[in-house]
């Protein structure tokens, strides 16, 4: 177990006129190598539930282990805890300060107090991971950068920490369809070829339930599903809808149609899969219809 | 980190209450009165008046003291300070003395009236931002500076700049909050080496924060100009501000008050 949350409350504000409860009673766990989508509403308390994975929040009561450690307990390395455990927050391309992306990149390894050659290596390795021609960009100013590229350096400057695991907080945000697809695809190659831990947090569904072994969902403060997508769309579709988060395009197709009488599996996750289901349903429709003229 | 939530120095509680439905211009008139009493008079007994008379606005106000003394804490130090500073550098009657730091009644009773002032003079300015929201405070200003128009005091501007800048401070907070945030999840450590090594750790804070607000500034002013506007001439206001008689009797009330305290103490 990587990751687990016992009983997690957080609360802002404890005791002010304005505290919000933005966590309850949260119980997770997180395994080494899955790759988990986090799905809820705006406000619902994703990006304060993923700052207790590092250690950058500790819960009002309820528990936190990282590796079967407690990290709320006092003498505990945090930057210890931060290393293994990346978290890249939204609009990461806000942190950039450095002169030259080399050095914004550089930032993490040195404060690990690595040698020089080993920072280069590291620098070399995240650009390459982003996608990003060390020969080209190294020596340029990340402020000259586009938001998609910016972006990515910006992943790149967690990545050469080297975490076992990354968190991103709606790492497509703001970005147009082509910077978005970009930058799904690098997380799931980072996901696939390094076998680091991912989780992915969005608000919207779409992209993201094609491409993760396991969702979780949250709405106001609590985790109200926690399973593989396909099995959340074709058990719990009515559930999605009813707090107000959308199905996958293909998705919702299917459960339409499913909602006006025909017999089909909503668990699909893309427009293949769909095709393949109801030319099924049709065959099927098809050869019960041939039985009925043969009688 | 913590510090900056701790903020409640300047930040405004809506409530429903006589303090709270004052004219501006008659807040801002009467903090400014008590604030010239305070350095004024001459004996505790003026502060105790003027205390007591700040003490009763905050309950007419509804808002819970905690929150008022709560706003206190960050200024504590500065009261402290002051009041030790004065202990033991006034020369007098020495009541106690420590091989070379010796505390004198003078010292003592210097240290005492300070502290009361600068403690007072927060409490009435604490009730001024905790009642008044800032659009009718920067009204308020604007009307009350609007009387120096004619020496080519530039009032609307002044104002404007004001809301700005209150208007930005709890979105600076949060955002230093997030990139400190973010710094430390990549290795960034604020907390430990020497004053050298931390302030030069506050570089990776500083230039995001700082591109960041410049960044807002030419989108907010290019939003201004979108939306005409063009500075404050024959410019009109969705809430007029008006004087009522409630306003009139807590002007008069407040100069008799701080008159007896500056002059008769
Ligand atoms: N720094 C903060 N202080 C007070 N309240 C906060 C703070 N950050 C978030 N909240 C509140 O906590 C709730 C959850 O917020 P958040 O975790 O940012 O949601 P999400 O990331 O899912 O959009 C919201 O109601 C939000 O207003
Ligand atoms: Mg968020």
């Amino acid at each position: 177990m990587f990751i687990r949350l016992e009983n997690v409350y957080y609360t802002y504000n404890l005791h002010m006129p304005f505290e919000t409860k933005a966590l309850k009673n949260i119980n997770l766990d997180i395994k080494k190598g899955e790759f988990i989508g986090l799905i809820g509403h705006t406000g619902c308390g994703k990006t304060t539930l993923i700052q207790h994975f590092n250690g950058l929040l500790t819960p009002t009561s309820g528990k936190v282990y990282v590796e079967e450690m407690d990290i709320s307990k006092k003498g505990i390395d945090l930057k210890l805890i931060r290393q293994k455990v990346g978290l890249v927050f939204q609009y990461p391309e806000n942190q950039i300060f450095e002169e030259t992306i080399f050095q914004e990149i550089a930032f993490g390894p040195k404060k690990l107090g690595l040698p020089k050659d080993e920072i280069e290596k590291r620098v070399r390795e995240a650009l390459k991971m982003v996608d990003l021609d060390y020969n080209l960009y190294a020596e340029r100013s990340p402020f000259t950068l586009s938001g998609g590229e910016m972006r990515r350096v910006a992943l790149a400057s967690i990545l050469s920490i080297r975490p076992k695991m990354l968190i991103l907080d709606e790492p497509t945000a703001n970005l147009d369809p082509q910077g978005r697809n970009k930058i799904l695809s690098e997380i799931k190659a980072i996901h696939d070829n390094f076998g680091i831990t991912v989780v992915l947090v969005s608000h919207n569904m779409e992209k993201v339930a094609e491409m993760v072994d396991r969702l979780l969902v949250m709405n106001k403060g609590e985790i109200i599903m926690d399973g593989p997508p396909r099995e959340i769309f074709a058990k719990r579709a009515n559930d999605l809808l009813k707090v107000g988060l959308g199905l996958p395009q293909v998705t919702q197709c299917m459960y339409e149609l499913k909602i006006r009488g025909k017999d089909l599996y909503t668990g699909v996750l893309n427009v293949n899969e769909a095709e393949k289901e109801i030319l099924n349903n049709i065959k099927k429709l098809n050869s019960q219809l041939k039985k009925y003229e043969r009688l | 980190m913590k510090i900056l939530r701790n903020i409640s120095f300047g930040q405004y509680i809506p409530r429903e209450s006589l303090i709270h439905n004052l004219d501006p211009r008659i807040k801002i008139l009467s903090c400014l009165a008590i604030i010239i009493s305070l350095f004024l008079l001459t004996e505790f007994w003026g502060y105790l008046i003027l205390g007591t008379f700040v003490m009763i606005g905050i309950i007419i106000s509804q808002i819970h003291p905690k929150f008022v003394f709560k706003g206190l804490r960050s200024i504590l130090f500065i009261i402290m300070f002051t009041l030790i500073i004065h202990l033991f550098m006034t020369e007098g009657e020495v009541l106690y003395q420590l091989s070379f730091l010796k505390i004198t009644k003078e010292g003592l009773i210097k240290g005492l009236f300070i502290s009361c002032r600068l403690f007072i003079l927060i409490l009435a300015t604490s009730l001024l931002t905790l009642t008044t929201s800032p659009i009718s405070l920067t009204d308020g200003i604007e009307k009350l500076l609007s009387f120096f128009k004619f020496i080519g005091m530039p009032a609307h501007e002044i104002a404007m700049m004001m809301t700005i800048a209150l208007r930005f401070i709890p979105t600076l907070l949060e955002e230093t909050e997030k990139i400190m945030k973010a710094q430390i999840s990549r290795g960034a450590d604020f907390d430990t080496g020497n004053i050298f090594n931390r302030t030069k750790n506050l570089i990776p804070i500083l230039i995001p924060l700082f591109v960041n607000a410049f960044r807002r500034a030419d989108e907010l002013a290019i939003a201004m100009e979108a939306k005409c506007y063009r500075g404050g001439e024959g410019r009109t206001h969705f809430r007029q501000l008006k004087i009522r008689v409630i306003d009139i009797l807590t002007l008069i009330l407040t100069s008799i008050i701080t008159i007896i305290a500056s002059v008769l103490f």
